[in-house]
């Protein structure tokens, strides 16, 4: 279970069109370099409060959120950021948001850990380990009694599959056949602690089994095969074949939060993953089909460096709330 | 252009954290990204990175100083070149801290404090003092009573006359001691002996040294008589006088602490005695009197007693005495 998986199940990139393959691999390096980005923004000092942050698993949310349709929606962790960027918000809202600005996604209200655009389709983050789950249920529940074809993507780590409201949510989504795709991003750590330590069967896709629908594992550092496992579990959701549960197996490459020194990695392990970075696999295989060239990808680097840097200078120019807005949007 | 490197907020409640060491040197070109500082949080050891490239300038914290966030830590030098994304305003300043921590590093970076942190050695006073309290506190089996007394006729009779605290507590204990004998003898040699002198001592703390002073047969003398002896005792041994800093055998020890603001604490037996009695700060508290919830100020003590001499029994009417005399002087 210490080391990424060896072969990739996807289909050959030269199966996929040029443009849709250049747009995955810009999502992903737009979040790495914005995860980069924040990170130095909160050594400054810039920026308050901790952050958690999801270097090295950018294939789960582009892989994901690219098998979506713009109607469908997602739910998310305190590790948001990533799957915020996936499923189109803009990097200028969420960095307002990170900065507590009005005109941040959530009007500076969520901060870091509850980033999100109804519009967009993303529910604002729910930091709460698992409390995503029985939301997303809910929300796919709402989906199939009004008959709209939605789907409901639920992001969560591998730490809340031992919490109750995971076997509450799955249950409820299994007997009713909702349209619902639980995306366990399985990093191998709940915060510190190794899944070894807390899981007798280490293979969170089993568990679908036992609530009688279908599970699958996924290298989840392979961006094409989880899009791939993505559109087939988005398709059966929609023939009324749902839900899927999605374990994408990947790694992050830094602390659980910026306090975490992140020193229960152990050095092999870290190498192994290192060395199948999401990023650079694609890029791999993108030179690999012989129509790109290597300065097109240092242009996108390039893109996203420029884009983030604008605005960074943006968002701490952003107006700060008022003592008026205290009270809007609040309902309890 | 000078970068200046800030403490982020590292720690997860806003407790200080600590520099463990430095991980690069003065004047060593560090990369944006680069470990350079280990800092000890409330939780874990972390590092440090740079937020920028460039020279490093100067450090200015020290391994084992606490660092608060947004403390400055280190400035680099950075080769105009080699900016690229370091902001382009420096970090917004962070409020100035002036906790304590702040002042005592400016104390100890002006230099005009002895430092403390190189080994140093004992006085023979000091020494003395060391093995005496480890001998009695790893030999004595001690056990340990608290009570709390009334304090209001004390500060009637100070107000009558310019009474030392010490005087009248020795004066209750020698009362106290003349009802119960017994806690003025000293146990060797599987016998009780009795001690040869009927002084009680004072414990004076003079420069970092322990000294205890002795009062002898303070039974026979008033609470003022008391008062005048004392002060000329620690005059003499403030003025360096040889014979007031020698040891005397008494047959307990009063070690006041009240002046200090302490509510109360335990104290160690000074061998060969069997009991010593530790005095907390005077202070008004609310007592029930007829019912009634009225203000009063009380003294909290705490006798220290050596079990192979007395039971505690014996100890508790014997510190009930000294309640008493307190209370009555």
């Amino acid at each position: 279970m210490n080391s990424p998986p060896t072969q990739t199940n996807s289909r050959d990139a030269a199966e996929f069109s040029r443009d849709f393959l250049l747009g995955l691999y810009e999502k992903m390096v737009l979040i790495r370099t914005f995860e980069e980005r924040v990170k130095f923004l909160f050594l400054e000092g810039t920026m308050p409060g901790t952050i958690h942050q999801c270097q090295g698993q950018e294939a789960t949310a582009v892989g994901v959120c690219a098998a979506l349709q713009p109607g469908d929606f997602i739910t998310s962790t305190f590790r948001g950021h990533g799957h915020a960027l996936a499923k189109g918000l803009s990097v200028q809202e969420l960095l307002d948001e990170l900065f507590g600005a009005t005109t941040g996604c959530c009007k500076g209200k969520g901060g870091s850990m509850h980033v999100g655009n109804m519009s967009k389709g993303m529910v604002p983050g729910i930091a709460i380990v698992a409390g995503g789950i029985p939301l997303a249920a809910g929300m796919a529940l709402a989906f199939r009694l009004r008959q709209t074809g939605q789907v409901a993507a639920c992001f969560f780590g591998d730490g809340a599959v031992a919490e109750g409201a995971f076997h509450e949510g799955v249950n409820m989504a299994a007997i009713w056949d909702l349209p619902v795709i639980f995306v366990c991003e399985n990093n191998l750590y709940g915060a510190s602690t190794h899944i070894q330590k807390v899981m007798k069967n280490p293979r969170v896709a089993d568990r679908a089994a036992a609530y009688g629908f279908r599970g699958e594992t996924v290298d989840g550092n392979d961006v094409l095969a989880v899009y791939e496992a993505a559109v087939r579990a988005a398709g059966e959701c929609r023939a009324g074949k749902g839900p899927v549960l999605l374990e994408l197996l990947t790694y992050r490459r830094t602390g659980h939060s910026r306090r975490d020194p992140c020193h229960y990695q152990d050095k092999h392990e870290r190498e192994n993953w290192f060395a199948r970075d999401p990023i650079e696999r694609l890029a791999e295989r993108l030179l690999a089909r012989g129509d790109f060239q290597p300065a097109e990808l240092a242009a996108v680097q390039e893109r996203s460096n420029l884009q983030i840097e604008t605005a960074v200078e943006r968002a701490k120019q952003a107006p700060q709330p008022t003592r008026e807005d205290l009270l809007a949007d609040v309902l309890a | 252009m000078e970068i200046e490197l800030r403490m982020p907020d590292l720690a997860t409640t806003g407790s200080p954290m600590r520099a463990i060491r430095w991980l690069v040197e003065v004047g060593q070109q560090v990369k944006r990204g680069q470990p350079i500082l280990e800092i000890e949080t409330d939780k874990a050891a972390m590092e440090l990175e740079a937020i920028a490239p460039g020279r490093v300038k100067n450090f200015h914290v020290n391994p084992d100083d606490t660092v608060d966030v947004g403390q400055l830590v280190a400035t680099l030098e950075a080769e105009e070149a080699a900016v690229g994304p370091a902001p382009a305003q420096p970090p917004p300043p962070v409020a100035a801290k002036g906790g304590m921590f702040a002042r005592n590093r400016a104390t100890a970076a002006r230099g005009d404090e002895p430092a403390i942190r190189a080994a140093s050695t004992l006085t023979p006073a000091q020494r003395a003092a060391v093995r005496r309290m480890q001998a009695s506190k790893q030999s004595a089996p001690h056990f340990y009573l608290q009570t709390s007394a009334s304090a209001e006729r004390l500060i009637e009779r100070r107000k009558a006359s310019a009474l030392l605290w010490d005087a009248c507590f020795v004066h209750a204990a020698a009362k106290a001691l003349a009802r119960f004998e017994r806690m003025g003898f000293r146990y060797a040699n599987d016998q009780l002996q009795p001690c040869e002198s009927d002084a009680i001592g004072v414990a004076v703390d003079h420069d970092g040294e322990l000294f205890v002073i002795a009062v002898a047969s303070p039974a026979s003398k008033s609470p003022e008589d008391l008062s005048s002896e004392i002060r000329a005792s620690v005059d003499r041994l403030r003025a360096g006088d040889p014979e007031a800093r020698r040891l005397q055998p008494a047959r307990m020890t009063i070690s006041n602490l009240g002046s200090t603001g302490v509510e109360s604490f335990t104290a160690i037996l000074n061998p060969p005695e069997a009991a010593i009695l530790a005095i907390g700060r005077v202070a008004p508290v609310g007592v029930v009197s007829a019912g009634q919830v009225v203000p009063q100020s009380r003294v909290a003590l705490t006798l220290s007693v050596d079990h192979r001499v007395v039971n505690g029994k014996y100890a508790a009417d014997f510190l009930q005495a000294i309640v008493q005399e307190i209370e009555t002087l």
